[in-house]
């Protein structure tokens, strides 16, 4: 999350003589990160970022605590101004006369409040209001800008109820049933997932949506005489599932979401109580409720030189190990050049094990400080697939043949899915609901964009499918699809094809068969011997014609490395015979008859001529000697006669 | 001596522009440029001259051998011109279809190319992924944040009784676990390139985008290692003057973590409008989490590592001089866009 500060309160709790801009420069480079200052009149804003861990900088002392260490390793002496509690500690008891509370620890770790009587309710001073407003929080009166000035000095969220509206001064903290309402200070009406954080009163009603909003019912007024002042620490997760659910997304929820620290409590509370006595003449009960049977207990990590110097990289001192760690309120016992560290509470939850510690020695050090070195070690011997190349190359190929490559959504609507499609059970709509099992329908889409400004193109893309499987991840089938459209018939798409397959050395057949999608009797399975291994046909009612692979099946079949072939010494003869065919003859099948012939080298058809003439142009060749005219000659009576018999073709004189 | 190079200049023009055959021409060409032709005898002369105004003088007689160069050409062209056909180059092509390979694709190969320069292997793993290998192995406590469905995808089929919910991989990093898995025992340099998914939509976020994850594990891998590879990297994809600096940061499954930054290409890094203070965002990076290096079967107490999941949209897009203003740009199927690369 990001915050806004003032320079002027910030150096409230640090002392130095550092620019707003260095300042800002610095605690980027090892800490929070500040990339932004503005200047606000006289004064500076710092924009800076938080990181969920982090959530003992989210208060303006937090940072002041980072700055203090950050800003001496670059020279500029820096100290952290403690809180001031000016009057003694307050009692902090378990049970209150004023208030009869019941609560769940497991919600609510820390529990405190405390009643704040005779209280004036009116503006507050300007320099509260100035503060609030350069964070970006609007002043109301002096109770409510008391909550929100802690929560942005101190990174604890406050909240006041008014306390006559507490019906029977009686309080249950509990978790909400699904279908409880309750309305919010802001006006707004919520009926209740269930299981949210909240707080009954005496005659049941809901008077929090804890730690996101205060209830309407039990709101501060102009009118407000006795307040309850109230600082808590909740379950995280309880936090952000409510607060994601109805979309409240107050300071106090991003913050409660991350986990407070218990020990924070304390400060708050009697910082605030401060505050109430200084602006609203409010007179506090001597006895705080504090409901905390779980109290922090001081963790320990051991580490060692030797991991330090290991994970760094560098060799740093002993004793720069124990400055860099104390100024962040870590304690450091060495027993020779072993390191057992003390985290502090406002940094128990992320600070776990030694390379949490580390971290934070790390960052202190500065990374600007660490040189830059590429590992030396050994190089891994087990070589990435040689499919990455192989998809390289058809790329290339297709680009080559003019195919332009897209890259397109493979989240899909229904009408364009099969039955072994898996569905998103939190789609961001129902155009994207689905994961496709087919390229065809989103490159119909694209080339649907193109067709008003281009009269012809090629478009390809290789992408996976996914084809669900019982009980375990899809298969993701990497396939490569293409749409042709504007070219001047079948034959030139076609011809594309067979010119990307002779590349890759795969040899095919085209076999008529119907496929979902594509025009009644206008497609073809391409097949390699016996197996399936892509289609290409008319896309139903359009002018595309569409193709597609299966990647890794023609990788299989692809021969990695292309043998190389003899260059024959001796010529080939060539002629062209014209067949009258009988009408729905395919073409392709005579063409084999042809290949099928001993000699027989190249076939190549021309366009049909009156209807049903078409002109064969046939290589004979011998790799061992010049053919004969004779040779020749008893090859063509063969595929004339053959012809004949099968096909019913007959030669044109 | 100025003088006496533009006398020899006037006199070769004159004969030049007087010659009547190709014969005549070469000779006149021989009695000036050639081995001991005049304007190469004057060059042997110029240390004689001052030498203030030797610099002068070479240039001055370099000026003059190239116009005679090209008169003697053009002359010779011209008793040639009858003979000629004529010829108009100027006349315009006509072009071949020509197709294109996706930026997007080209991005994916220099990044496997800078890596595979420096032992890293090219890996692809599942882009629908089983929650444990996204999240659990990563060390995503439970109820983090990324692991609800604000903002992953969630696919509506059961889930499995050992990896849980079946979701969209919303970062390449699930391969890390995958790859430990296969190699088993390090030295491991992967690159990981793929597509995520994630519930996001705007100006700098799609549904749907690539990511490459570099996962290095071996014994004694340092934050210096981490700095150096990526250095490395950056110099090679954006260019030779460009630095990166580390911030400290927070991931789950890298500690420490760090975001990279890379000196702003437009102002080299003074500051400027594209950037931060003389900085960009390149993407996060960490030492490989403890818990991350047990969840793949490496013994942590053995083996270091460090790891980095960046997008490659993102990279693309900070490459100098390409000005693409949104992601959602790069996803056009728009033909006059496909064909600008």
């Amino acid at each position: 999350m990001d915050i806004k500060i003032l320079d002027s309160w910030l150096r409230d709790h640090l002392v130095t003589k550092a620019t707003p801009a260095e300042v800002a420069k610095y605690l980027s480079l090892c800490g929070p990160s500040a990339e932004r200052v503005e200047s606000r009149g006289s004064d500076f804003v710092y924009n800076i970022e938080i990181t969920t861990n982090r959530i003992d900088e989210v208060g303006i002392y937090g940072i002041a605590r980072e700055a203090s260490a950050i800003l001496p390793r670059f020279g500029i002496p820096a100290k952290l101004k403690p809180i001031n509690i000016k009057d003694k500690v307050p009692n902090l008891v378990p049970k209150v006369d004023y208030l009869d509370v019941k609560v769940d620890s497991k919600l609510c770790p820390r529990f405190s409040a405390v009643l704040i009587k005779n209280v004036k309710v009116g503006d507050s001073p300007k320099l509260i209001k100035d503060r609030l407003e350069a964070s970006g929080i609007r002043a109301i009166n002096n109770v409510v800008d008391i909550s929100n000035y802690i929560m942005l000095e101190l990174g604890q969220p406050v909240h006041t109820f008014d306390y006559d509206k507490i019906a029977g001064s009686k309080m249950l903290l509990r978790e909400s049933r699904k279908g409880e309402e309750i309305e919010t200070l802001d006006g707004k009406k919520f009926i209740l997932p269930g299981g949210d954080i909240v707080i009954e009163d005496g005659e049941g009603n809901l008077i929090d949506l804890c730690g996101i909003m205060g209830g309407e019912a039990s709101a501060i007024d102009n009118e407000t005489e006795n307040v309850l002042l109230f600082v808590q620490t909740y379950d995280p997760t309880k936090i952000r599932k409510t607060s994601m659910h109805l979309a409240q997304r107050t300071m106090a929820a991003t913050i409660f979401e991350k986990g407070t620290d218990p020990e924070l409590v304390s400060t708050a509370i009697f910082s605030a109580i401060n505050l109430f006595k200084k602006l609203t003449g409010g007179v506090p009960e001597k006895n705080i409720l504090n409901l905390y049977p779980n109290q922090y207990k001081t963790k320990g990590i051991s580490t060692s030189l030797k991991f330090i110097y290991e994970r760094l990289g560098v060799e740093i001192l002993k004793k720069d190990i124990t400055t860099y760690l104390n100024a962040l309120e870590f304690k450091c016992n060495w027993k020779g050049n072993a390191l057992s560290v003390e985290v502090p509470s406002f940094r128990a939850k992320d600070v776990n094990i030694e390379e949490d510690v580390l971290e934070e020695i790390a960052r202190i050090y500065g990374y600007h400080n660490l040189p830059s070195r590429i590992m030396s070690g050994e190089i891994p011997t087990h070589p990435a697939s040689p499919q990455f190349a192989f998809e390289a190359k058809i790329r290339n190929l297709l680009a080559g043949l003019a195919g332009t490559e897209v890259y397109t959504l493979s989240l899909v609507s229904k009408p364009d899915v099969d039955e072994k499609s898996l569905k998103l059970k939190n789609p961001l709509g129902s155009d994207t609901e689905y994961l496709r099992t087919s390229l065809m329908p989103s490159l119909v889409a694209a080339a649907l964009t193109n067709i008003s400004m281009k009269d012809q193109f090629h478009i390809f893309e290789l992408s996976n499918v996914y084809i669900s499987k019982v009980n375990d991840l899809p298969e993701e089938r990497l396939m490569l699809g293409g749409i042709f459209f504007g070219y001047i018939n079948y034959r030139d798409t076609k011809g594309v094809i067979e010119a990307l397959l002779g590349k890759l050395d795969i040899s095919v057949t085209f076999i008529s068969e119907e496929q979902k999608g594509f025009d009644a009797s206008k497609c073809a399975i391409i097949k390699s011997g016996p197996e399936a291994i892509g289609k290409i046909g008319f896309v139903e009612n359009t002018d595309f014609i569409y193709y597609e692979f299966d990647i890794e099946k023609i990788f299989k079949l692809a021969p990695i490395v292309i043998k190389f072939r003899e260059i024959s010494k001796y010529p080939s003869q060539e002629e062209d015979i014209t067949f009258v065919v009988p009408e729905k003859t395919e073409i392709g099948k005579i063409v084999d008859l042809i290949w099928s012939k001993n000699l027989v080298q190249g076939v190549s058809v021309g366009d049909p001529y009156n209807g049903n003439n078409f002109t064969f142009h046939i290589w004979y060749h011998d790799d061992g000697k010049t053919l004969t005219d004779k040779e020749v000659e008893k090859v063509r009576g063969e595929i004339i006669s053959s012809a004949k018999t099968k096909f019913g073709a007959q030669v044109k004189e | 001596m100025q003088e006496e190079i533009l006398n020899i200049k006037n006199q070769a023009l004159a004969q030049i522009m007087s010659s009547e055959s190709a014969n005549e021409l070469e000779q006149i060409r021989i009695d000036y440029l050639g081995k001991s032709g005049k304007l190469t005898e004057i060059i042997k002369k110029i240390k004689e001259a001052d030498p203030s105004e030797r610099k002068q003088i070479g240039q001055t007689i370099n000026e003059v051998k190239n116009t005679v160069e090209k008169l003697i050409t053009e002359q010779k062209n011209n008793f040639k011109q009858s003979a000629r056909e004529w010829f108009d180059p100027t006349i315009p092509g006509i072009k071949p279809k020509v197709g294109n390979i996706h930026l997007l694709t080209n991005t994916i190969e220099e990044i496997s190319q800078i890596f595979g320069r420096i032992g890293f292997e090219r890996a692809r793993y599942p882009e629908v992924e089983w929650d444990w290998f996204s999240f659990e192995a990563l060390n995503f406590p439970e109820n983090h944040p990324a692991r609800d469905d604000w903002e992953t995808f969630f696919v509506d089929t059961g889930e499995s009784s050992k990896y849980g919910p079946m979701i969209l991989t919303p970062h390449t990093s699930s391969g890390q676990i995958r790859e430990m898995q296969r190699v088993k025992n390090p030295p491991i340099r992967m690159i990981n390139i793929a597509k995520c998914y994630r519930r996001q939509s705007d100006i700098s976020h799609v549904q749907m985008f690539h990511q490459f994850e570099g996962l290095v594990v071996d014994r004694g891998v340092s934050i210096v290692n981490l700095k150096g590879t990526l250095d490395y990297f950056a110099k090679s994809f954006f260019g030779k003057g460009r630095v990166t600096r580390l911030r400290p940061y927070h991931f789950q499954f890298t500690e420490p973590s760090f975001e990279i930054d890379i000196s702003c290409g437009v102002c080299m890094g003074k500051g400027c409008k594209v950037c931060k203070a003389g900085w960009l965002e390149l993407g996060g990076a960490g030492m490989v989490h403890p818990n991350v290096l047990k969840a793949g079967g490496i013994d942590e107490k053995i083996y270091s590592g460090f790891a980095f999941g960046w997008g490659v949209e993102r990279v693309l897009m900070m490459k100098d001089g390409i000005g693409i203003p949104d992601v959602r740009m790069i996803y056009s199927t728009d033909l006059r866009y496909l064909q600008q690369f």
